[in-house]
């Protein structure tokens, strides 16, 4: 039996090798790449990068009755916000700082700020601190998983930190608007802690469209419903001395 | 670039048609907000207005009820509180005036009592975001303490059962320095205070006829809150302190605060029963945390050491002074010892916590039940050194906008001769009303 051997140019067969490689780990890295950019892509189409706005917070309860609160807020970056309660007077004066991960409330009466912990609500209902102070997701999560689904993309998004107040998400996202609609939040044992909706498109100048109520709910919380209505995001250059606890009696100054 | 322009592009066609979509939308939730009433405007005004019900079981063997009520004694005592406080803010350009009054009247069937204090008023000049120069009189709350702040150099004592409520300031001229980093090192702050006492001004801070300086240098290093604090001059001795936050994790947060003070001077009984002043090397400190637990039960928890305090034996020694001036006016009618045991009170014995081992406590549970705006508590103080306590039970309901609503029962005990033995109720109902403006 004759046995032929072909012999290969030395270069046929560092390309072909070099294209299994790819081949083998082009498709995961293309995953990742695309979540990690459409996450970014969202932050982007949420907030501008460094802006002002105002904001109203309603706390529904089963039987109907609300409460509502307003909010002045300033973010710069990825990793600072401040918000000041306008709103009711019982609240006025009220501040909220966030750098990362640290957190502090500043109560006029008390006259100094407290750490406070992002699971915590300043307001009650079913907004929590790091809800009220959100920060990008991005900043905040790595995309373990991306799928598609019809019209939309589902990320399954991972905390970065255990500092994180929820362990991990589902983030649906519209394709075409690259904004999300709706984001489940789990707890690390797996329990689903509460769902945000993303509703009403709107244009609030400067090229910033995007949804302008964001609405929650939990089953913690059975019956009680919670949203967010944002009524002007201005873009802002601000100092970063402005995010510092010295600084929180005085973010009215910053209207 | 690209995806974002398709987003935007989506977005405007999806506003264009809004005038179909979004009258539905918004018919399902009313979710109308008109900004207009939050301009804002060149000035603020607001504040609360209370009315406090009280009613005090007296506690008529203990020392401060033989001296508060030698001469009238009762059993128990009906108080009523009425408060007004308004705070405003004027602002012109770099310039902002803030003030902050508080005005009460006190009636019971022992005394009457109203006030209007000036708590703050002071002017802020701000040619930067990174710096302000204060001037005025100016409440100071240094520490990260919540019931005690023995870091607290230039604060008013603050009441541990309500420690959240406003104080008076003192008057003196300030700046503050802010810088940011990206790194390790996040925020430097430097807050510096001249405080004058003289006549008529900050008297009750010290000495008279000085000009003291109070220093306070923040820092933000690895996510953990540092301040270091100075005080100097002549009418308080100079005293060092550093405290320190840290949230541990997103339910944990850990607080401390040390405070040093080489030449502590306090008035002190000697073995004679007379006044005397020690002087001597003093630390305090304090140790707590603030732990949420999965069903939102928070708890404030806080251990405090206060060198400067009374040992149990010479808090003991006060008591039995005022137990014999009592028998010395039973037998005799002579209150002179009576009043000369008020005078020794006021030095230091009648302080809230003259003791010097404390542990806090205050738990609360947020709306349970499902009962929203509903907030159940209970505060403890315990004097470690002679296991005497207060134990407060309390709910606090917020559900009508800007009205609170608390309930708040205190009971204290330890026996004869104990701290919480010898205080002036030994129990105590209290309903408080507050509107907010």
């Amino acid at each position: 039996m004759n046995v032929r051997t072909r012999i290969y140019p030395i270069k046929t067969v560092l390309a072909l090798l070099l294209f299994s490689i790819a081949c083998l780990t082009l498709p995961g890295r293309a995953i990742a790449l695309d979540g990690t950019a459409i996450l970014q892509q969202v932050d982007k189409n949420l907030n501008p990068d460094t802006y002002e706005m105002y904001r109203k917070l309603i706390n529904i309860e089963p039987d109907g009755s609300k409460k509502e609160f307003v909010l002045y807020s300033v973010k710069k970056g990825q990793d600072k916000m401040v918000a000041l309660f306008l709103s009711p007077a019982s609240e006025k004066g009220r501040s909220t700082l966030r750098l990362n991960d640290n957190m502090w409330l500043y109560i006029p009466n008390v006259g100094k700020p407290l750490r406070i912990t992002s699971l915590q609500s300043v307001v009650g209902g079913v907004f929590n601190n790091s809800d009220i102070l959100r920060l990008d997701y991005s900043a905040e999560y790595d995309v373990a998983n991306i799928s598609e689904e019809g019209d939309l993309y589902l990320l399954e998004l991972k905390a970065k930190t255990r500092s994180i107040a929820y362990d991990s998400l589902k983030m649906l996202v519209d394709k075409k608007a690259m904004v999300p609609t709706t984001i489940e939040c789990f707890a690390s044992s797996g329990m689903l802690i509460k769902t945000l909706y993303y509703k009403e498109p709107k244009d609030f100048g400067d090229g910033i469209v995007r949804p302008s109520v964001l609405e929650t709910d939990s089953p913690l919380y059975k019956g009680y419903k919670s949203a967010m209505i944002y009524a002007k995001i201005t873009k802002k250059e601000l100092a970063d001395e402005v995010f510092s606890l010295n600084y929180l009696s005085r973010v009215e100054e910053l209207r | 670039m690209l995806v974002t322009k398709v987003s935007v592009l989506f977005w405007v066609c999806m506003v264009s048609c809004g005038g179909f979509l979004l009258p539905s939308l918004s018919l399902a939730e009313d979710y109308s907000f008109n900004l207009d009433e939050f301009e804002k405007k060149a000035y603020s005004l607001g504040g609360y207005a209370e009315v406090k019900g009280e009613h005090c079981w007296i506690n008529r063997s203990g020392a401060f009820g033989l001296l508060g009520f030698y001469d009238s004694p009762r059993s128990n005592l009906d108080r009523l509180t009425t408060t007004i406080q308004l705070d405003g803010n004027l602002n012109q350009g770099i310039v902002d005036f803030n003030w902050l009054l508080q005005a009460f009247t006190q009636n019971d069937q022992h005394e009457s009592n109203h006030e209007l204090n000036v708590f703050s008023a002071y002017a802020s000049i701000k040619p930067a975001p990174s710096v302000t120069f204060e001037i005025g009189k100016k409440t100071f709350k240094w520490g990260k303490g919540y019931a005690w702040n023995p870091v607290g150099f230039i604060n008013r004592p603050k009441d541990p059962n309500n420690p959240e409520e406003a104080l008076e300031g003192y008057i003196g001229a300030g700046a503050d320095l802010i810088k940011s980093f990206s790194g390790a090192l996040q925020t430097i702050a430097l807050t510096s205070v001249l405080l004058p006492v003289w006549e008529d001004v900050n008297e009750a801070f010290g000495e008279k006829n000085n000009l003291n300086f109070a220093a306070k240098l923040y820092l933000l290093y690895r996510d953990t809150d540092i301040d270091f604090i100075l005080f100097t001059g002549n009418s308080r001795s100079t005293r060092f302190g550093i405290d320190l936050s840290k949230n541990l994790a997103t339910n944990f947060e850990i607080h401390a605060e040390l405070a040093y003070i080489p030449a502590q001077k306090s008035k002190v009984l000697n073995s004679l029963g007379r006044l005397t002043t020690r002087e001597e090397s003093v630390t305090s400190y304090l140790l707590g945390l603030r732990y949420l637990t999965e069903t939102d039960i928070t708890a404030v928890i806080e251990y405090y050491h206060n060198d400067a305090g009374y040992s149990a034996n010479e808090l003991d020694q006060f008591y039995q002074l005022v137990t014999d001036a009592h028998s010395s006016y039973r037998n005799t009618g002579d209150d002179s010892l009576l009043r000369q045991a008020t005078t020794i009170s006021k030095s230091g014995y009648a302080r809230p916590q003259a003791g010097r081992n404390y542990l806090y406590a205050k738990i609360t549970q947020k709306e349970p039940f499902e009962l929203l705006y509903f907030t159940p508590g209970m505060t403890t103080i315990i004097n470690l050194d002679d296991a005497s306590y207060s134990l407060s039970p309390e709910a606090v309901y917020t559900g009508f906008t800007n009205w609170e609503l608390r309930l708040r029962y205190s009971h204290l005990d330890g026996g004869r001769f104990t701290e919480q033995g010898e205080k002036l109720n030994e129990e105590k109902l209290e309903l408080r009303l507050r509107y907010y403006f």
